[in-house]
C-alpha cells in the first residue's frame, strides 16, 4: 500500500480500531475520504455499528416483555435457596 | 418479602432481593435466546450465583440490571458454545484456537479489495432487538467464535471494558488487543453474512 492512501483491507482494520481508541487525525481523514468513495467499506462500517448495538442491547422486543412470562414460585425458591447456601459457604 | 424495605442502592448487597427484583427480566431475556424454559431458569440461577461470587468487585460500575444482563449474556454464549461443541464434536477442531490466528487474507483480494463484498444488512440499527432472526444468528455466531477472540470481544462489547483493561486481563499488548478485536469482528461479520439472509449485493 502507498502510505498516503488506504485500501479496503486497511480501512476495515482502521474502522475497527476506531471503535476501541481514538485515532490520529490524519487516519480519521483518510477513512472519511475512503468512505466517501467506497460503498462497501461504508456498509462495513454500518455493519460494525449494528454489531455493536446488537451485542450491547439490553432490551427485549415488545412481544417478549409479556408479563405472564415469569419464574414460577418453585423456581424462585429454588434459586433463593441456592443463593443462600452459597452465601453460607462464604 | 418479610424483610423491611431497603433502599435500591443497597439491594445489590442483598442477594435475596435479586430473584424478586431481577429474576423475571433475566428469565425473559434468557428465554428469548435459548427458547427452552428450564434452560432459561438454569441460566438465571447461574447468573445470580456468578453475580454473588463477583459482587465484591462490583463498585457501582453500572446499574444493577445492566450488570446482571451482562453476566447473563456470557452465560448464554457459554451455553450456546457448549451446545455447538456437542453437536459438532467432529468439527471441534475448527472451533479451536487454531482458527484464531487464521489469516485474514481470505477476506481480501491481493490488492486489498474486499473478497466478499459487505452486503447491506436489512436491519434498523435503532430497532435491532426486533430482528429476532438476526439476534438468533448473532448469538449462534458468538458461540462459534474462537474462544480467545470471543473473550476479548465480549469483554469489550458486553462488559464495556476499555482495551487497557482487556490487556491487563488477557496479558497482551495494546496492539494485540486491537488486532484480536478486529479479527473477532471480521469473523462475526463473515459468520453473519453466511448464516443470515443476504439482502443486496
Amino acid at each position: 500500500m502507498q502510505h498516503w492512501m488506504f485500501n479496503c483491507r486497511d480501512i476495515s482494520q482502521k474502522v475497527s480500531e476506531s471503535m476501541d481508541r481514538s485515532l490520529p487525525l490524519h487516519h480519521r481523514m483518510l477513512i472519511t475520504v475512503h468512505l466517501l468513495m467506497c460503498q462497501y467499506c461504508n456498509r462495513f462500517k454500518q455493519q460494525m455499528k449494528s454489531l455493536r448495538n446488537a451485542v450491547r442491547l439490553n432490551d427485549l422486543p415488545q412481544d417478549e416483555t409479556d408479563p405472564t412470562l415469569s419464574l414460577s414460585k418453585e423456581t424462585r425458591n429454588r434459586i433463593k435457596q441456592s443463593l443462600k447456601s452459597r452465601l453460607s459457604q462464604d | 418479602m418479610s424483610k423491611k424495605r431497603v433502599g435500591a442502592k443497597h439491594q445489590i448487597d442483598d442477594p435475596e432481593h435479586w430473584v424478586d427484583q431481577y429474576g423475571d427480566y433475566l428469565y425473559r431475556f434468557a428465554l428469548s435466546r435459548v427458547k427452552d424454559p428450564s434452560t432459561a431458569e438454569d441460566l438465571v440461577q447461574e447468573t445470580l450465583l456468578a453475580a454473588l461470587s463477583a459482587r465484591n468487585n462490583f463498585q457501582g460500575r453500572s446499574a444493577g440490571r445492566t450488570w446482571f444482563i451482562a453476566i447473563l449474556k456470557h452465560k448464554i454464549v457459554d451455553h450456546i458454545r457448549k451446545r455447538v461443541r456437542e453437536q459438532a464434536s467432529d468439527k471441534v477442531e475448527s472451533l479451536s484456537d487454531a482458527t484464531e490466528n487464521e489469516s485474514l487474507d481470505s477476506h481480501f483480494q491481493d490488492n486489498g479489495a474486499w473478497q466478499i463484498r459487505p452486503s447491506k444488512w436489512a436491519i434498523n440499527p435503532m430497532k435491532i432487538y426486533e430482528q429476532k432472526e438476526f439476534m438468533d444468528v448473532l448469538y449462534s455466531c458468538l458461540g462459534e467464535l474462537p474462544e480467545r477472540l470471543a473473550k476479548a470481544f465480549m469483554m469489550r462489547e458486553i462488559d464495556g471494558l476499555s482495551t487497557v483493561e482487556i490487556c491487563k486481563v488477557l496479558n497482551i499488548s495494546a496492539t494485540n488487543s486491537w488486532v484480536m478485536l478486529y479479527r473477532a469482528r471480521m469473523w462475526l461479520r463473515r459468520c453473519l453474512e453466511n448464516k443470515w439472509i443476504r439482502t443486496e449485493e
